[in-house]
């Protein structure tokens, strides 16, 4: 999907997912998925709440994506990581990062970035990214 | 019930097809599969693409086609599962068989690769991932891949030089097949030193982007009275989670350990029984995470099974003489319609590459993306 021809509703209806992190977590089984869906998808219930997971988690894993598809080729490197908050693993863009700095089991926090722009239609898409978090001097002194 | 036997089978090379369009790949495949099997017509065809819509911009896929190669009033089907769609059609052609509604079913697995630039390709081929997740961030289908690696990678502290005997294996292969796209010898040493695309995946850890068509004629056994090929046991399928990461362990691939579990109870299989395999090594990775998810090797040890040697030739079951996804090549909507094509031919014992003498049961494997469906079939000597 190029950056051009995502519907404007489309991009509407993804606002929780896109902006804010907000998980389904189901009343039956206790487990969290992201993005919601009408029905638990680890036991089928369909008893649901949707609860935001707004902290900071740790990079799981990670990859450097050089060949990028489309349009967003122009961006690359692209820095892709898992990042697990509470056991509930996310697949994130990761920023303030360089490729060198990039190490598994760092803590990241979630912030809202510029994506792209859709020159057509006006609209300059903003995503949740991930970046490292930053450890205060006086902690990293220990 | 009456039995689906593999009657026929047409075979195009995977390559770059500049001068031939989707539907005349599917004409010259469906015309060897029509003639080996000595057929003019069939009952039913069933056309499997993953990419025309996108690729070539063309809907109702079966229809046309059927038309184009002369079928016009037949009944006709078109059937998409994302990269498993290719078994997927040989599943649908076995039911229609089955029940009684066909007799004979030609089913077409083609699609094209090169019509655009390969930015295109890769910004159409991440559809394999859930769209409403993975579009935005640009991820795709060697992003997923390369996030799956390094996981693997870590946990099992493997070497990055251990997990490149497989891209090697499968290019030893595909050098014997006509049928292959890269038709060459690698050192696995080379692979780490090829361009990277989405690190630690490179370029020769992942499947090439070629052109290809390949044809099944699928029969009643008892309308073919004792030609044929292969029999069409069984066919399993599951569903899974469209994230892998999702899973509890992103590293196994629980729709087709579900399938296989299916396959187990229908057939009373044992995977020694198998001789020969076609999987679905879309990268490096995938092939280790299907090794492992049947249990063929145990957890974190399949890379060094494989430059051990344990997936040889001579050792059983044999896996990927095609050259597989990674060699032979992987023109998405077509691929399982190869695999059952390759599998049939060596069971049969007429495979043009690296061939097995006295096979008798064979196994396909499709998945698509990392899981969100995985598809079974088991074939059997006639």
């Amino acid at each position: 999907m190029t950056v051009e021809d995502l519907s404007v509703p489309a991009h509407w209806r993804r606002r929780l997912t896109y902006y804010r992190l907000v998980a389904g977590r189901c009343k039956k089984c206790g487990r969290l998925h992201y993005p919601p869906a009408p029905a638990c998808p680890y036991c089928g219930s369909k008893d649901l709440e949707l609860i935001e997971i707004n902290n900071k988690g740790k990079l799981e894993t990670y990859t450097i994506i050089y060949s990028a598809p489309g349009k967003s080729r122009g961006r690359a490197p692209i820095i892709v990581g898992v990042v697990n908050i509470e056991g509930l693993r996310i697949v994130s863009e990761l920023t303030d990062i360089e490729p060198e700095e990039l190490k598994t089991g760092i803590d990241v926090e979630p912030v809202l970035r510029r994506m792209d722009e859709d020159t057509n239609k006006g609209i300059i898409r903003y995503a949740i990214k991930f970046r490292p978090v930053l450890v205060p001097k006086s902690e990293e002194r220990g | 019930m009456s039995n689906a036997v593999v009657t026929g089978t047409g075979i195009l090379r995977v390559r770059r097809q500049y001068s031939k369009s989707l539907k005349d790949l599917a004409a010259e495949a469906a015309f060897k599969a029509l003639d080996e099997s000595g057929l003019d017509s069939v009952d039913y065809v069933v056309v499997s693409s993953s990419l025309s819509y996108t690729e070539i911009g063309q809907l109702g896929l079966s229809g046309h086609i059927s038309n184009y190669i002369g079928l016009t009033g037949v009944r006709s089907i078109a059937v998409e599962d994302g990269e498993a769609s290719g078994l997927a059609a040989v599943e649908v052609a076995t039911y229609l068989i089955k029940s009684g509604v066909a007799d004979n079913v030609l089913v077409i697995g083609v699609d094209k690769l090169t019509e655009f630039t390969s930015g295109r390709v890769y910004e159409d081929l991440q559809k394999i991932n859930d769209s409403e997740l993975f579009l935005l961030h640009k991820i795709g289908h060697a992003g997923m891949a390369g996030l799956l690696m390094r996981m693997y990678m870590n946990r099992y502290n493997i070497p990055r030089d251990e997990l490149s005997y497989w891209p090697a294996l499968m290019h030893s292969y595909a050098k014997e097949n006509p049928n292959a796209m890269l038709r060459f010898a690698i050192d696995p040493l080379a692979v780490k030193k090829s361009l990277s695309i989405a690190d630690p995946i490179t370029l020769l850890d992942s499947f090439p982007l070629g052109d290809g068509a390949a044809a099944l004629v699928i029969s009643n056994s008892e309308v073919s009275r004792g030609e044929g090929l292969a029999k069409i046991k069984a066919c399993a399928s599951s569903t899974g989670f469209t994230n892998p990461f999702s899973q509890d362990d992103p590293l196994k691939i629980g729709s087709l350990i579900s399938a296989y579990q299916k396959l187990i109870e229908m057939t009373g299989l044992k995977i020694s029984d198998i001789d020969v395999m076609e999987i679905h090594d879309s990268f490096t990775i995938t092939a280790m995470m299907i090794l492992e998810s049947l249990g063929l090797s145990k957890e974190g040890e399949a890379a060094k099974d494989v430059a051990n040697g344990k997936y040889s030739k001579d050792s059983r079951p044999a896996i990927n003489l095609s050259g597989g996804l990674k060699a032979r090549g992987h023109p998405i909507g077509a691929t399982g319609v190869y695999m059952i094509a390759e599998l049939s031919r060596q069971l049969g014992g007429v495979f043009e590459g690296v061939s097995l003498n006295n096979a008798s049961k064979a196994l396909a494997i499709q998945i698509n993306g990392f899981g969100s469906s995985s598809r079974l079939v088991l074939l059997e000597r006639r």
